[in-house]
């Protein structure tokens, strides 16, 4: 199939036709990493469809999570592509890989980025519309059930939590600092809170099925201070400053060797990119129906047609659009 | 790729055949439905009348009846309504379980506030004196003495003690449960008969399937959701072996017991009671390494102490972090074995004479 459909564009008709006839034909093995939470499995899933249903690939999903992702990019140079990486948790090690040329990155997959932070749920804003930073709960941290609901031991967010925590002097205003022992608890608390319509503040992040499912208001911590948030991510620094948290920087990354050796979906990947508030629907949609990650994708394939369709090649797009039409 | 095609056809024709094909399309209306890739696949080459070789016969399962008549449930409705029946009871549930479990996380945050509060050095002494007066042996002392001041040396004190702290509450609560279920059972064959299938129960579920209905009914800021999952899982030997050392009482002593006019209490404290006591240490050795084995686990739900450290160590994959702090599980596994063993030697020792 592939050498008749060679020779037959070739002979017709030359060099224009030559370059796509190669793209589709050379695609070869792609591994992608699937982590271990919803919307980078939703990511995955629809990444994979383009890839095998567009570009003729052949996709193996990797179930990974961002740490063991990194470092088996670090040690073996494996799996291709990582998506949904989320820079903040990785430490030195990405930007260490990056510095060498190992690994290139191609997009912001969740534009404008991941959003952190601390959140009261709405309804306690709407009761108490005094709410509206960190400083106003402070000040009444009865109204919030006097206690912070922090990460667990072992995120990125701990520590900055933690620090922010000094900085505001949380233990004197009298809000508790609750540590979670897992992601799982700190998502249960939310919905526990919710369902009894009670007070509830901590951390959280975007996107994700609860933030999607469950209305939440960011309050702000201050204003965005890059270099202090930097210093925030320190364990055990001595002048913690208060800095509301950026927009997170969450990455398609590809190895070296991969941008080489496949170009088209290298370029595919650079263009995948997920507006957060679509993600959020979509997660709150899988979360609604039960559906799983396949399920959420292919909603995604056929209810956004115009976002994806900007994603891929001419002839790709020609290959999908018969497929959904 | 075309699996959604075949069954559709496969099962369409039993539903068409038995006359229930109206019934089935009331339903069909539903357009949101989640659609999965395979499906997604085989409309697009609009392969839904191709006949399906006998070989390929997919199992009648619910999801593949439900892609041929849409009024049968999907296999998810099943889980969604497991959910929704225990979300319906959960208020109840918990206006009965709430009150009767709140002393356990009193007794945890007590403990845990005591250990802490109590500084090394009164801490390390008391534990001293406490292990000699359980072993007799002054070996033992200061082997736990030097167990105890390596993990301090090493910073995990705080740490070591917390899980301690819980281990203390949960496996003592685990005693004055399991040894009154272990004696009714040894004195009832229904009793017997009713607690041992829970008891596998409790031994094989993993215990993060029992945690999951636990976050839902608790608050997951209160200590008592570690301290059930701990005392669910390690309460199991102490019930089994208490049964076991009363019903392996030499049916002779308890003739002789008859025969000197005995009551049944003054049989069960005088005579079964004591001549099981090495079984019923046995199992609260056992007992005490069961939940230590959970710790871990228990930390997941915000129990502190050295799972903590050990849950970092792997989500950061910081090996040293791990190591250390699983090193620290082991040896305070060592110290409570030990000291447990050399109580029931003691035991085992005062029978025989």
């Amino acid at each position: 199939m592939r050498t008749f459909k060679l020779a037959v564009v070739g002979a017709a008709c030359g060099i224009a036709m030559m370059a796509s006839g190669a793209n589709a034909a050379s695609c070869g093995k792609v591994s992608i990493t699937e982590m271990n939470w919803a919307s980078s499995q939703i990511i995955t899933e629809v990444a994979k469809f383009l890839m095998e249903q567009g570009y003729g690939c052949k996709v193996e999903k990797v179930p990974s999570a961002t740490t063991t992702a990194v470092a088996s990019l670090a040690e073996n140079g494996e799996p291709d592509i990582v998506t949904e990486l989320w820079l903040n948790s990785t430490g030195d090690a990405y930007s260490k890989m990056e510095k060498a040329g190992k690994v290139e990155r191609l997009a912001d997959v969740l534009a404008p980025g991941g959003v952190e932070g601390w959140w009261v749920p709405e309804y306690l804003v709407k009761k108490h519309p005094e709410l509206k930073t960190v400083k106003d709960v402070l000040a009444n941290p009865k109204l919030v059930g006097s206690r912070f609901n922090n990460c667990p031991d072992g995120w990125g967010c701990r520590i900055v939590n933690d620090n922010l925590a000094k900085a505001l002097n949380m233990k004197a205003a009298g809000v508790e600092v609750f540590n979670h022992g897992s992601g799982e608890t700190l998502a249960t608390s939310i919905a526990a809170a919710y369902e009894d319509k009670k007070p509830w503040f901590g951390y959280y992040w975007g996107p994700t099925a609860v933030l999607g499912k469950y209305k939440m208001v960011k309050l702000s911590i201050g204003d965005i201070d890059k270099k202090i948030h930097a210093n925030n991510s320190n364990k055990g620094i001595a002048n913690p400053g208060v800095s509301d948290f950026p927009p997170a920087p969450v990455l398609t990354v590809v190895t070296a060797a991969f941008k080489k050796r496949e170009p088209a979906i290298a370029e595919l990947m650079s263009k995948v990119s997920f507006d957060v508030d679509t993600m959020n629907g979509i997660l709150a949609w899988k979360k609604e129906k039960k559906a799983s990650a396949t399920e959420a994708a292919v909603r995604f394939l056929t209810q956004e047609k115009d976002t994806w369709s900007k994603w891929v090649n001419p002839e790709a797009r020609k290959k999908l659009s018969a497929i959904l039409k | 790729m075309v699996v959604g095609g075949l069954e559709m056809a496969t099962y369409d024709s039993v539903f068409n055949a038995i006359g229930l094909r109206d019934w089935c399309d009331t339903a069909k209306a539903e357009n949101d439905r989640p659609m999965s890739m395979a499906e997604l696949l085989a409309k697009s080459k609009g392969q839904s009348g191709v006949e399906t070789s006998w070989w390929e016969l997919p199992f009648p399962s619910l999801d593949a009846l439900n892609k041929a008549c849409a009024a049968f449930p999907q296999s998810r409705d099943v889980t969604v309504g497991v959910e929704k029946s225990f979300l319906s009871i959960k208020d109840s549930l918990r206006f009965v379980l709430d009150p009767i479990t709140q002393p356990l996380s009193w007794f945890l945050e007590w403990a845990l506030s005591l250990f802490q509060a109590t500084p090394w050095w009164v801490m390390i002494p008391v534990l001293m004196v406490i292990v000699y007066f359980a072993s007799k042996s002054w070996r033992l002392v200061f082997f736990v003495a030097a167990c105890i001041a390596f993990l301090a040396f090493i910073d995990h004190y705080e740490h070591a003690i917390q899980t301690l702290a819980i281990i203390f509450v949960c496996a003592f609560l685990c005693v004055v449960f399991g040894v009154p279920i272990g004696i009714a059972m040894s004195r009832s064959d229904t009793m017997q008969k009713l607690t041992i299938p829970i008891l596998d129960m409790l031994q094989t579920l993993p215990p993060f399937v029992y945690l999951i209905p636990l976050i839902f009914l608790f608050s997951v800021t209160e200590p008592k959701l570690y301290g059930i999952a701990i005392i669910l899982y390690a309460i199991v030997p102490v019930i089994r072996l208490t049964d076991l050392g009363i019903r392996l009482v030499d049916t002779d002593v308890i003739e002789a017991a008859d025969s000197f006019g005995m009551t049944d209490t003054q049989k069960l404290f005088g005579v079964q009671v004591p001549l099981a006591l090495p079984n019923i240490m046995a199992g609260i050795n056992q007992t005490i390494m069961m939940s230590l084995a959970m710790v871990v686990i228990a930390s997941l739900v915000s129990a502190p102490g050295l799972g903590v450290l050990v849950l970092r160590g792997i989500r950061n994959l910081e090996l040293g972090v791990g190591l250390i702090s699983g090193l620290g599980i082991v040896l305070l596994a060592i110290i409570l074995d030990r000291v447990t063993k050399a109580a029931l030697d003691r035991v085992n020792a005062a029978q025989k004479h």
